[in-house]
């Protein structure tokens, strides 16, 4: 794409982008033509949705079902008090709009399930995982595979946070974690700690590794997973492969749509 | 039942209600209130640190949008320490926020530094981060230093008694030798995780929980997904934390630094 086709305006404020070779105007023109879902518009969706309008993605597709409450705003910085009781894909469209207006929001306000996944992740290129419940990450990595689309995986847990990306054919979230935690293991989110930044911290890298899987850039935390333990402040990678014996993205997978999800072994005791 | 604000944070054991109200009874200068300024200063607003020093001599551009995401395209033109306060007030309005239109000289470094807890470096010139360096160490108040460029940057948090920057790098590198953002380029991203990084940073020294980055560099390459940490000690003749310090009078400062941040022998 030759440079003309940024506008006047475009060209200042993404200058810092087209100083850097490996975006530069090509690079802008891709981001800005691209379409991003980010499911979950709380902690962790708060820096990726800001970062992503930022950086102009062109079409934002901001998937959250919740209202904003007083106890979000200690961390999820996309809300304000002026969204307070509203809908959260309300309240951050506001937020990305007021930062850039080149960007296109397309709001749903919904809980991304087994009925709607395939039909909404379909209609864009990469999938951002903000959610905070092990069925909702089981489910999104299924229907990235079976559609697939890249998934940018993030999650965090009182201090400790991961990222990593799932590329079909080279691993999914079920590789990674063939088995969800057993169900009184878990506690209820709104019962977890967490300090303000960490979801910052983890949300930031998955909009930096969305970045590069629309521009085609750098390494992307493929086959390796990225953990973070705040308080210690250490990262720590850990590489994992695809598992041949995966039911969604092994050798002779056993689900190949979302309708034979109840049959898959771990899936509704991961529903929290 | 209403769950207040700070609830999430409250009930983690490194912070309970003591540690809350630790925070509010906090005071951060943040330096700087760009891509890094950005999410230091909404994470620590968000987290409830009671006063904030917004420092900050520039207005907002809109070159600034691609990574600055305290500020909205309407306030273009306006003082970022302006922009800024307003930003944190609809996040929370009973925050303390103190708006300094001032870049931080060695003739004022003494009065901001002084008056606050602990002192946040999102600067991007090398001479206000070592000035904020030895301004720290001889006021003994902690520092969170970062710094980014392209795809990347550090970040490491200097202790009274700890190890400091010019342990790390005695003098900024040379004028020749410095690419700016405009130059260089960077993405937004990276100077979010940096940020972020520091911000988390500055709430574990003010809570005094974790272990901090002190002797510690967090560098990270958002392009090749990697993070590290490195660590390193304290130089026995760094020219300001050790006994051979030639660095040793905020007043004198210019008899004792260049103006681009060099020691002066």
């Amino acid at each position: 794409m030759p440079e003309a086709s940024l506008s006047a305006e475009q060209r200042q404020r993404y200058a810092r982008h087209l100083a850097l070779a490996e975006i530069g105007p090509a690079g802008q023109e891709r981001l800005l033509r691209s379409r991003v879902l980010i499911v979950g518009v709380g902690a962790l969706g708060s820096p990726v949705a800001l970062y992503l309008a930022a950086a102009g993605v062109g079409t934002i597709g901001l998937a959250d079902h919740d209202h904003v409450r007083l106890s979000n705003l200690q961390r999820q910085v996309v809300h304000s008090m002026a969204g307070l009781n509203r809908s959260k894909v309300d309240g951050a469209s506001r937020t990305v709009l007021a930062l850039n207006p080149d960007v296109r929001v397309e709001p749903v306000e919904a809980t991304v399930d087994e009925h709607n996944a395939m039909e909404l992740l379909a209609r864009y290129e990469v999938i951002v995982d903000g959610t905070d419940s092990f069925y909702a990450r089981y489910l999104l990595s299924d229907a990235a595979y079976l559609l697939r689309k890249p998934l940018v995986h993030g999650s965090i847990f009182r201090i400790e946070g991961q990222v990593t990306v799932f590329v079909p054919g080279r691993g999914c979230y079920r590789c990674l974690y063939p088995e969800p935690p057993p169900a009184g293991a878990i506690e209820e989110s709104e019962q977890v700690g967490v300090l303000a930044a960490l979801p910052g911290i983890i949300g930031t890298i998955q909009a930096a590794e969305a970045i590069k899987l629309i521009t085609g850039t750098g390494d992307p935390l493929v086959n390796r997973v990225l953990l973070h333990d705040t308080m210690a402040m250490t990262f720590r990678e850990v590489r994992y492969r695809r598992n041949r014996a995966c039911p969604v993205c092994g050798d002779h997978p056993t689900v190949q749509s979302l309708a034979d999800y109840h049959a898959v072994v771990g899936a509704e005791e991961g529903r929290r | 039942m209403t769950t207040g604000r700070h609830h999430r944070q409250q009930i983690l054991s490194e912070v309970g209600e003591g540690g809350q109200q630790r925070l509010e009874r906090a005071s951060v200068a943040i330096v700087g209130l760009g891509g890094l300024g950005s999410p230091v200063a909404l994470y620590l607003a968000a987290a409830g640190v009671g006063r904030l020093g917004l420092i900050d001599d520039q207005q907002v551009e809109l070159s600034n949008l691609n990574r600055q995401i305290l500020f909205e395209e309407c306030d273009v033109g306006r003082p970022k320490v302006e922009a800024a306060a307003g930003r944190l007030l609809i996040l929370d309005s009973a925050l303390r926020l103190d708006a300094r239109k001032e870049s931080v000289r060695a003739s004022n470094v003494q009065a901001i530094v002084a008056e606050y807890d602990l002192v946040v470096d999102a600067t991007d010139s090398f001479e206000t981060k070592f000035l904020l360096n030895d301004a720290a160490v001889l006021l003994r108040k902690p520092l969170v230093h970062g710094a980014v460029l392209r795809w990347g940057g550090q970040a490491t948090t200097v202790l009274p008694d700890g190890p400091c920057l010019r342990c790390l790098f005695r003098d900024p590198p040379q004028a020749a030798d410095i690419e700016t953002c405009e130059e260089a380029g960077i993405i937004g991203a990276a100077s979010g995780v940096v940020g972020s990084v520091q911000a988390e940073e500055a709430l574990k020294v003010l809570l005094n929980v974790g272990t901090p980055l002190s002797g510690r560099i967090f560098q990270h390459d958002g392009l090749r997904g990697e993070a590290r940490i490195t660590t390193f000690p304290r130089d026995p003749g760094c020219p300001v934390c050790s006994p051979r310090a030639r660095i040793t009078d905020l007043s004198r400062y210019a008899e004792q630094v260049s103006p681009r941040g060099h020691v002066l022998t």
